[in-house]
Formats: C-alpha cells, sequence, structure tokens
C-alpha cells in the first residue's frame, strides 16, 4: 500500500514537472489590460535579445486584494505582477518585492527614461519603510476614479457630485465597481467633506490613516444606496454602458475612454466625470514578486513594456493612459479636436499647450484635487469586511421566517412518523 | 380535456427551458459582438468557428481542446477503473461492500465546491504542482461512480458461472475478460462512458479549483473569465449551438433505437 | 486474479486517496490556523462573521424557495410524462433532461441576458427564475423515473375499492413517489446552497449564495478559513441525507 502510493506520488511528480520552469514567465495582470499581441511579440524579442527560449503563462485578476493573498499567503510563484499603488506600498513594506535589475547587457534600457515625473513623483509617495519605490516598481498605466455616464439619460450635474448615487432618478440604472478601498475613499472624500472643509482633516490623512469612525459612516451612506444600485462588478460595467443597461458606472477613467470609443459607432454616447468633492488618482505598476522564479524574463519584459511604442499599442487597445510619459506618446494622443491645456505635470517642458482628450489626461487644475490611496496595513481588514458586509447582506426578516418554517416543518415531520410507527408497532402488537 | 391541459403544461415548462437555448441559437447567426443585438443575418460567427478567426485569439480554440482532451482521457480511465470496480465490488459481500459502496456515493452527493475544494486542498497538502494531470485525477475521481452504478446492473442480469465456465474451458483470465464479459458488460460501459464525458465535459467548479495557476483553461472556465469580464466571445454562440444539435441529434437516434429494439424484443 | 473480489482493490485505494482522504483534509485545515497549529478560530469566526453569516441564511433560504418551486412545477410534469394515458412518447421525458447537457454557465449568461432583453432587473426575481430553469430537470428526472416504475395496480386497487382520484393520489401515488421526491430534494436543495458563479451572473453581483463565500476565500489563499466553512457545509450535507432518508440509486444511477 504505502510502495503503491510512494510509486505514484512519484509518477505525479515527473508528470507535473515536466515543463522547464527555467523558460517560462509567469505573468498576472489586470483582465483586458495589454495589447495580446505583445505576448507573442515579447517571446520573440527576449529570444532575440538572449538567446534564450521563454513561453509565457499568462493570467488574470480582477480584484487587487484576490492578486495580493494569492501572492502574499499563496505563495504563487509569479514572475510579473501589476498591482495598484496601495498594493506596491504593501508588497514593499512587508518585502514581498525585489528589486528590478536594469542591466540588460546590449539591449537599451527603455526602463530609464520612460516613467512620467508625475508618476514618479506619486510613486514617492507611497510609504515603504524606506525603500526607493521607484526601485521595485515600474508605472504601467494611471487615471483617476469617477462616474463614467450616458449623456443621453443623465444629467451632467448631477454626475459633479458622489451624491449622484442617492439620486433615485437613476435607480436601478447604476453600477458600482467591485473595489473596496476605491469605493471607500471616494465616498468617504463626499461623506466628509464638512470635515474636510473645516479642515479637521486632510483628505490625503483622510485617505492614508484608518479610523473606523469614517468606515462606519462611509458604511451608513452605502447601504443607504444598496436598493439604487444595478450590479458590483469587477469588470463587465463597461459592457452594461455600452448597452445602455446602465446610466452611471463608478468607474476607473479608462473604462471611461473605452465605453466612450466602444459605445460610438452605436450612436451611444458616453462621457466620464471627475466629481467635485474629488477623487482618487492611481497607478498600476510592474514588480517582481519574491517568489518569482523566473527573474531575468520578467525584468526583461517590464523592459519591453517601456518601449513608448508598445506604451502606445496598450493604451490603444485597453483605453488607459500609460504611466509613459515619453513624447512619442503624447504626440500620439494630440488631436484638435480636443482643448487645450497644460500637462507640463506629465509631459514636462514643451506640453505647456496640447490638445488632449481630459478623459485620459486631466488638466492640472482636476489633478490637484486628486488623491492617492495608501494600504492601511492590518487595519485593511476593517475596510474590506465593511465592503463584504454592504455586498453581501441580502438576509432580512422573510430569510429567518422561511427557514424557521422549514425547520418546524421537518421537526413536526419527524414527530408524526414517530408517532405513526408507534402506533403501527401498538396494533402490530395487539394483533399477536 | 386532462390531456390537453397536461400537454399544454408539458409544452409550457419545455419553452420556458428551451427559451435560452434557442435565445443562444438565433443570435448565433448575426455577427453582433454584444449577446442580444441584432445586426442582420450573418454566418461569420460559424466561418471564425472553424477557420480560427475567433476575436479572442487562439484562446478558445486551446480551450475547446483541452476540454475534449480532459474529458476524453478522463472518461477512458473511469470507463475501465469503473468495470473493473464494478465486478470487484458485485463479487464482494456484507461490510466491506457496503464501505465501498458508501464511498462511491460520496462523489456523487457532494456538491462539486466540495468536492473541488477538497481535491484542492488534496493537492495542496501533497505539494503537487496543479495543472492538466491534477484536473484529470479530480475527474476521474467524480465520473468512476456513474461508471461503477451503470455497469453494476449488468453485472446483476449476467449469468454468474459463465466466467468461471470460459477458466474451465481453457480460456486465461485475461482472455475471458475480453470475451466473455466485457461484451455482456459492453452498454452498461458505453452509457458509463457516455455520462463519464458530459460530466467532465460540463464541469466548472472542479476544473477552478484543480487547475492551478499554469493558465490552463477548459471551456467552462474560459466562459466563466469572460463573463466576468462581460465581453462573452461572440463565438461561444455557435459553438454551444452545435454542441447542443449533436447532442440532441445522437440522443434522439440512441433513445428511438432502443425503443425499436424493445418493440422487436416484445414481438419475438 | 482468481478472487474478483480483490479487483475492488485499486478502486478502493482509489477512493481512499481522492475521495476518503480529500474530505479529511478538510476537516484538517478546518482545524489549524496559518501556521499549522490546532485551533477552533476557524469555526468560531464563521459564527462572528456576519458577512458570512447572512450570506448562509440568504443561500438556505434560496435554495428551499427554489427546492419548493422545482417540486411544484417537476412533480406534475414528471406524473403528467410517466403517464401512460397523458404521454405516450418517450421523446418528451428526453428533451426534460436534454438542456443539461449543455454548458451550465453557457446556459445561465443566456438566461440572465434573456431577463436583460426582456427588461427584467437583475435581482432576487431573476434569481429564483434562473436556478429554477437550471434544476427543475433534476427534480423532474428522479420523480418521473420512481413513478414510472410504479406498480400501477395499487392505484387501480384503491379506485375499485372506492377511493376518489384526489384520494388515490394522497394516499397512494404520492406516498409512492417520496422516494424520487427525497432524491429530487436532495439534488436540488444542495447544489443550490453551494452555488457560485451562476447566482452572480443572475444578479449582477448583487446576491451572492455560500458556494461563492467558499471560493472567494480559497482563490485568496484563505484555506484554513474556507475549509471551515466547505465543513460547515459538510455537516449541512450530512444533516440533509439524513433527514431524506440516506442515499438514493435513483438519480445517481442516472443512465443516457
Amino acid at each position: 500500500m504505502k510502495k503503491l502510493l510512494g510509486i505514484l506520488a512519484a509518477a505525479l511528480m515527473i508528470a507535473s514537472c515536466s515543463a522547464d520552469r527555467d523558460h517560462i514567465l509567469k505573468i498576472y495582470n489586470w483582465g483586458d489590460y495589454i495589447d495580446e499581441d505583445l505576448i507573442g511579440e515579447f517571446e520573440e524579442w527576449y529570444e532575440d535579445q538572449t538567446g534564450e527560449p521563454v513561453k509565457i503563462v499568462y493570467q488574470t485578476f480582477d480584484i487587487n486584494e484576490t492578486m495580493l493573498s494569492k501572492i502574499e499567503k499563496g505563495h504563487e510563484d509569479f514572475d510579473v505582477v501589476c498591482p495598484s499603488d496601495y498594493i506596491i506600498e504593501r508588497m514593499l513594506r512587508n518585502d514581498m518585492l525585489l528589486p528590478i535589475d536594469t542591466n540588460f547587457g546590449s539591449t537599451p534600457n527603455y526602463i530609464e527614461g520612460c516613467v512620467s515625473p508625475y508618476i514618479t513623483q506619486c510613486m514617492s509617495k507611497l510609504v515603504t519603510g524606506g525603500k526607493d519605490a521607484s526601485k521595485y516598481a515600474v508605472g504601467f498605466m494611471w487615471g483617476t476614479t469617477g462616474f463614467v455616464y450616458n449623456t443621453a439619460h443623465v444629467d451632467p450635474q448631477d454626475v459633479a457630485t458622489w451624491d449622484v448615487l442617492r439620486n433615485h432618478k437613476y435607480e436601478g440604472k447604476i453600477f458600482v465597481k467591485d473595489a473596496a478601498r476605491d469605493i471607500y475613499s471616494n465616498v468617504a472624500l463626499y461623506v466628509m467633506k464638512d470635515d474636510i472643509a473645516s479642515g479637521k482633516i486632510t483628505p490625503d490623512e483622510l485617505l492614508s490613516v484608518p479610523n473606523q469612525e469614517y468606515v462606519d459612516r462611509v458604511e451608513e451612506y452605502l447601504m443607504q444606496i444598496k436598493d439604487q444600485v444595478a450590479g458590483y462588478e469587477a469588470d463587465f460595467g463597461k459592457d452594461q454602458m455600452v448597452q445602455e443597461r446602465g446610466w452611471i458606472s463608478l468607474n476607473w477613467s479608462g473604462e471611461g475612454h473605452w465605453c466612450k470609443e466602444e459605445a460610438a459607432p452605436a450612436g451611444v454616447s458616453i462621457d466620464y466625470m471627475m466629481p467635485k468633492e474629488g477623487a482618487t488618482v492611481w497607478f498600476d505598476g510592474w514588480v517582481i514578486p519574491k517568489y518569482a522564479r523566473n527573474i531575468k524574463a520578467a525584468s526583461y519584459f517590464i523592459n519591453f513594456m517601456c518601449m513608448p511604442e508598445n506604451a502606445i499599442r496598450n493604451s490603444e487597445v485597453i483605453g488607459y493612459v500609460s504611466a509613459c510619459g515619453d513624447k512619442k506618446v503624447m504626440e500620439h494622443f494630440q488631436d484638435e479636436d480636443y482643448p487645450e491645456m497644460d500637462l507640463t505635470y506629465f509631459f514636462g517642458e514643451g506640453a505647456e499647450a496640447v490638445h488632449m482628450d481630459k478623459t485620459l489626461y486631466p488638466d492640472k487644475s482636476d489633478i490637484d484635487r486628486c488623491y492617492l490611496e495608501h494600504d492601511w496595513g492590518e487595519d485593511s481588514a476593517m475596510l474590506i469586511n465593511m465592503w463584504s458586509r454592504v455586498k453581501g447582506s441580502n438576509a432580512n426578516a422573510l430569510t429567518y421566517i422561511i427557514i424557521g418554517a422549514l425547520i418546524v416543518a421537518i421537526a413536526a415531520a419527524v414527530i408524526i412518523s414517530r408517532s405513526n410507527k408507534k402506533r403501527h408497532s401498538h396494533r402490530k402488537g395487539g394483533r399477536r | 380535456m386532462r390531456k390537453v391541459l397536461s400537454q399544454a403544461y408539458i409544452w409550457f415548462l419545455l419553452i420556458i427551458l428551451y427559451a435560452p437555448i434557442v435565445f443562444i441559437a438565433i443570435f448565433s447567426f448575426t455577427e453582433a459582438k454584444a449577446f442580444g443585438n441584432w445586426t442582420g443575418f450573418s454566418v461569420k460567427l460559424y466561418e471564425n468557428l472553424f477557420t480560427g478567426g475567433v476575436n479572442g485569439g487562439a484562446a478558445l480554440i486551446l480551450a475547446i481542446k483541452n476540454t475534449l482532451l480532459i474529458a476524453l482521457i478522463s472518461a477512458a480511465v473511469s470507463t475501465i477503473l469503473g468495470t473493473v470496480s464494478a465486478i470487484g465490488i458485485f463479487n464482494l459481500k456484507g461490510k466491506k461492500k457496503r464501505t465501498i459502496q458508501f464511498l462511491n456515493n460520496i462523489p456523487m452527493i457532494n456538491p462539486d465546491v466540495i468536492t473541488g475544494v477538497s481535491l484542492f486542498l488534496l493537492f495542496v497538502f501533497l505539494h503537487f504542482s496543479q495543472g492538466y494531470l491534477t484536473v484529470i485525477l479530480a475527474h476521474i475521481s467524480f465520473c468512476t461512480p456513474y461508471v461503477v452504478l451503470n455497469v453494476m446492473p449488468r453485472l446483476g442480469q449476467m449469468n454468474p458461472n459463465i466466467y468461471e465456465a470460459a477458466l474451465d474451458l481453457g480460456a486465461t483470465p485475461w482472455q475471458a475478460l475480453r470475451k466473455v464479459l466485457v461484451p455482456q458488460l459492453y452498454p452498461g460501459m458505453l452509457s458509463g462512458f457516455i455520462l463519464a464525458f458530459t460530466m467532465s465535459l460540463d464541469d466548472f467548479a472542479v476544473t477552478f479549483f484543480t487547475r492551478g495557476t499554469i493558465g490552463l483553461e477548459t471551456l467552462s472556465t474560459y466562459i466563466y473569465a469572460d463573463a466576468r469580464k462581460g465581453g462573452l466571445t461572440p463565438e461561444l454562440r455557435p459553438l454551444m449551438t452545435l454542441i447542443f444539435t449533436i447532442i440532441l441529434v445522437l440522443l434522439i437516434i440512441i433513445n428511438v433505437r432502443q425503443e425499436r429494439s424493445k418493440a422487436n424484443k416484445t414481438i419475438r | 486474479m482468481g478472487k474478483r473480489s480483490n479487483w475492488a482493490i485499486p478502486y478502493l485505494i482509489f477512493l481512499i486517496l481522492f475521495v476518503a482522504l480529500p474530505l479529511l483534509l478538510i476537516v484538517v485545515y478546518a482545524l489549524q490556523d496559518g501556521n499549522g497549529g490546532f485551533t477552533f478560530d476557524n469555526i468560531t469566526r464563521f459564527f462572528t462573521d456576519s458577512d458570512a453569516l447572512s450570506t448562509f441564511a440568504v443561500s438556505i433560504e434560496v435554495a428551499i424557495e427554489n427546492t419548493l418551486i422545482c417540486l411544484l412545477l417537476g412533480y406534475p410534469a414528471a406524473y403528467i410524462l410517466a403517464n401512460k394515458n397523458l404521454n405516450k412518447s418517450a421523446v418528451t421525458a428526453i428533451l426534460f433532461i436534454l438542456p443539461m447537457w449543455i454548458n451550465a454557465l453557457m446556459r445561465t449568461l443566456a438566461t440572465a441576458e434573456l431577463f436583460n432583453v426582456m427588461g427584467f432587473t437583475l435581482g432576487k426575481g431573476t434569481l429564483l427564475m434562473g436556478m429554477a430553469y437550471d434544476y427543475l430537470p433534476f427534480m423532474i428526472y428522479p420523480i418521473y423515473n420512481v413513478l414510472l416504475k410504479m406498480d400501477h395496480s395499487y392505484e387501480e386497487a384503491a379506485a375499485d375499492l372506492g377511493a376518489t382520484p384526489v384520494q388515490v393520489f394522497r394516499k397512494v401515488t404520492l406516498p409512492l413517489s417520496m422516494p424520487g421526491i427525497s432524491s429530487g430534494i436532495l439534488m436540488v436543495f444542495m447544489p443550490t446552497v453551494s452555488t457560485f458563479a451562476i447566482s452572480e451572473f443572475l444578479t449582477n453581483n448583487k446576491i451572492k449564495l455560500f458556494g461563492t463565500i467558499i471560493q472567494e476565500n480559497i482563490n485568496s489563499s484563505m484555506w484554513n478559513y474556507g475549509a471551515a466553512l466547505s465543513l460547515i457545509m459538510l455537516v449541512i450535507i450530512g444533516l440533509t441525507t439524513l433527514v431524506l432518508g440516506g442515499e438514493d440509486s435513483e438519480v445517481e444511477g442516472g443512465t443516457v
């Protein structure tokens, strides 16, 4: 028996380890977050540059926390991952990342000079316990959080405030992103607006310091709007918008841009708005987790993603804005139809008066009321639990009445069948 | 009158049951990317499916291949394992028989999620890296019980002595198995195989938990990932329509033939 | 080769390794903390986790409602299908189990899409309709099988003895079809509680059932808590099977 198990185990081991891990690159990225042609092109490029073959295993996630947990608790051996700002912060603080080796031999280093000064500045605001975040993470995409809305059904004045979620005009037409921290941060900016105005708390403190009282107040607000919401979505909200099943979607700017482009041919007009109370600005970046097993290919992959032409291709396909501050990117996305604005904060000198889409590249004045989110360490649980309660609390009086009725019915059935049996045995006994 | 009402009720239920399937079939004949939009009649999606020009790239085709491969291997192994075991179980008695039958019933009563989670924990516990092999093992574990249950009744109908008779007449055990047992058990094995195959084909939860992180996708996991994103790959519509049509035709043929052979027997 | 009862040994080993051991591991993981130490925390956590508790209650409620709907819709259908006077064609019965061969996720998505097109708001109502649609065949099939095999001379005898049709049904047919009903309930109730994916698709993620919570925990590598939730599920399975009178071979023997 033991021998047999041993043989079986050995056979399984051999079969499962057959693929050579050194030539596999495991990428874990957001869904719909890359030009998928680039995956195959990287494999060729890598072999060109290094003479070594590589096969990409590409997997996607749609919730930051799921991804984090897989690596933090599951020790999954992904080589390149694309977490958001606050997750990068957490991973750095918990020593979960490896520094990115930028020594590419004869291959040019595209990473250097790729990331916009604005993203670098955001990166420097991360609280990492003394580590230089830019050595561990390379910005990929960035954007803001706000409302994607259908211009035919929604008054732009309404979506200029987070309060629109409470507006009965849009009952059953609102989709909310299933992203605990983004929802908390943005709703908190609204719910706490009086405290912010009176100077009791700054928006930055609000987003970086865990506070149960604020979490409770946000929860109260989210519970109030529960009946208004048509659904919580990790990734299908954009589709619902294009098909006009939702009129308002609390979403990321990139999704807004994607919707706009996708809906236009069908005659559906969609726009994106950042409410006046303020919103979050975020960026996602490539990192190499410490459980990675193909570090070389991982850093080459990050380098490849930083080529300006690849940055442009990714942006074109997915609708999000590349963190790449290269002038080539700026020139590519310029269009005289757009209003003129000052994008020096992002592209540096020479971007004083460019015509760009404001959904993608917000004006400096809009950026100034955007705030970066921060990890709460162990206190993140208070936020995650709040969000689970908001999404999950569907039990009501009827629920317990029905369950109670079932229990009573089962009990009654058991008692009746017992007494029937007794009667029967009694009768039998009598006959004897 | 009662008959009319009964028939009306049956057809009412059937219409409800088939509405979504008919819905898929209708919208497989239009090119629209979004399910539910009609942009005029077209067989483009069918062409795409066969020429591989699927919007989502080769991923869907690969998922179909994986699904079929996994289902075929699992069903074949389950059929062999299940048949041999059924013979063994049939010849067992008393407590031993009850124990193994009890164990055999567990995968059928357990909801998929529990089966999936329990196998996932097994592979984590044994440090197996998860992939094709773990999915196939998992599928064998929930398919085999159905084969056992399909073969057992056949054993009951069989004359228990003919296997011994064959041995007495000089057949080796292997010959006796091949020439005597298998032909007798064949119908049970076949229905067991078909059932195992369709169970494996349709499985989502168990595959989801045991496929690991090597990027293995079957049709079910592909559809799940697709639906979470909202944009269901349009080529799934013709694919589902085709699968359904094939199964419909197959089942009707099988049943009509069964009815006929039954009728023949009664005439004889 | 001599003793044919030995032929069951490989499968017995297989069953122990791939059925018994995994179930045991659910118990083991449920009673462990992250570092492998023994603890009851995962179990007690469930009883203080308002999200999991609420989801659990909702799952049981939906399962009760779904089982009732399937039974009320399915029993008459099974009765008609099995009755030679009302239905002559065996093909009609096959038509009822045929949808089971279409990928369940795909069917569910098509149903949700159909609701969308018809203008229903996805929520509790569509969840119940969609679930009933998914599970109705599982209720009809076992009842149909039992009714088909039933000895009709009992019914005739009762009628001859002067029972009205309603009495015949209540006193003879219904009790005799109980095994089918309990298999049907078993086939519908448990899978409904533990559903994941299907409920989300039918409600735009607004209502999740217990299976989803298990999935979320396992998927986020919270194996111990996930195992504890699975253990609670296992207890419910045990109870249901007990109430419904143990294993029933009516359904499981499902042949093509």
